[in-house]
């Protein structure tokens, strides 16, 4: 990761206290070895680095809660089962990540403002 | 003419141009500027040229700025490409009226050969030919540098690629790896570059098919990066095992790119943002 944003991950956690309880969480959604989910999707603002990474649609924490932890998990896990055209990739499936990151993922997108 | 009609003249002259006498490829084609067109309906099929650029103004702008750093690169394939060889020869020698507006036309397939050569193969045939060592396919001060002075002979030249009959499996073997899933990632060439175009990958704005392979080689931090050596840096994202420069799948996925690129004129030697 770099430097700028590792800094603005661990600034982002220390002003949001209740996504600190998972700190992994915010470094599996950047690092581009793990989830690397902030190459496609954008973060509301103040919860992580901002990007204009616009592959994916932004992620908002409504839409994350009517989702519903399982699906989000469903999805990380291997979203081609939901929607074989999409370019995300399974990330279970294709154990980049494993289970208990993506049920950390899964709790950090769900508490998304 | 308004926007919409000269957007489809536009489209309809890229589908049928080249000189192909492989229908199947113009199908392709076609099939991939209807998606271009529906993933991004603002740009004008002709800007496919400028390839990324061709989606930010921005970018345009602080590349045309940028665009003299080139110039460096270009003269030092210059010196590779007019260096005598030890019997006397030169690369230049090697190519018709010394190498100019040849490039439109690669790669080109070999019927004897039964495969498909790229420029770059083109210059170590010669180098072979003449008793000199080859240089890397995608080393940048060899090679890169010798394209970027080759292919800046063609600048303006409209893409001409041509796939005939006998190379129908070289182009449809291109095609198939472009959109095959490959890698950790599961990412095909297409999820980015026919599916996404346009948008932003990290800060990256994602280049469409189309016209991806009239630009090269880049200038990336005065070094000249080829088609084949972005292929690479791409497949490496994707988690993929990147094929080798000069490989059967690397030629053919240009060729089908290069073909995919026809009527679009060549524009060598583009500077790109260091990473």
């Amino acid at each position: 990761m770099r430097p700028g944003l590792r800094f603005a991950a661990a600034a982002a956690l220390t002003a949001l206290p209740a996504l600190a309880q998972e700190p992994r969480a915010l470094d599996l959604f950047v690092r581009p070895d793990k989830g690397h989910c902030i190459a496609c999707h954008q973060l509301p603002q103040g919860v992580g680095p901002t990007t204009r990474a616009d592959v994916g649609p932004r992620l908002e924490g409504a839409r994350m809660r009517e989702l519903g932890r399982d699906a989000l998990k469903e999805i990380i896990d291997d979203p081609t089962r939901r929607n074989p055209d999409t370019v995300m990739p399974p990330f279970g499936r294709h154990r980049i990540l494993e289970a208990r990151e993506i049920d950390a993922l899964g709790a950090f997108l769900h508490a998304l403002p | 003419m308004r926007f919409r009609d000269a957007a489809a003249a536009v489209a309809a002259a890229l589908a049928m141009s080249g000189a192909s006498v492989y229908a199947a490829a113009n199908q392709v084609k076609a099939e991939i500027l209807a998606r271009l067109q529906q993933a991004a309906p603002g740009v004008a099929p002709a800007d496919y040229a400028l390839g990324s650029a061709a989606f930010d103004a921005e970018l345009r702008a602080a590349l045309q700025e940028k665009a003299g750093e080139s110039a460096a690169v270009i003269e030092a394939g210059k010196k590779v490409w007019t260096r005598k060889f030890r019997n006397g020869r030169t690369l230049a020698a090697c190519f018709p009226n010394g190498g100019r507006r040849i490039a439109a036309t690669y790669p080109q397939y070999d019927s004897r050969l039964k495969r498909v050569v790229t420029l770059e193969m083109a210059v170590n045939q010669c180098l072979k030919a003449n008793g000199e060592p080859l240089f890397e396919m995608a080393e940048p001060q060899t090679m890169g540098a010798a394209i970027a002075y080759l292919r800046s002979l063609s600048d303006a030249q409209k893409a001409a690629v041509r796939v005939s009959a006998a190379a129908e499996e070289r182009f449809e073997e291109g095609r198939r790896l472009y959109f095959t899933r490959m890698g950790q990632r599961n990412f095909a060439c297409a999820s980015c570059h026919v599916q996404s175009p346009g948008r932003r990958y990290t800060e990256q704005v994602l280049s469409p098919a189309i016209g991806q392979a009239t630009h090269w080689p880049i200038i990336r931090g005065g070094r000249a990066i080829t088609l084949q050596a972005r292929i690479r840096e791409c497949l490496e994202i994707m988690g993929a095992a990147p094929f080798p420069a000069g490989s059967e799948e690397l030629n053919n996925i240009e060729y089908f790119l290069a073909y995919l690129s026809n009527g679009l004129p060549l524009r060598a030697n583009v500077v790109r943002p260091e990473r």
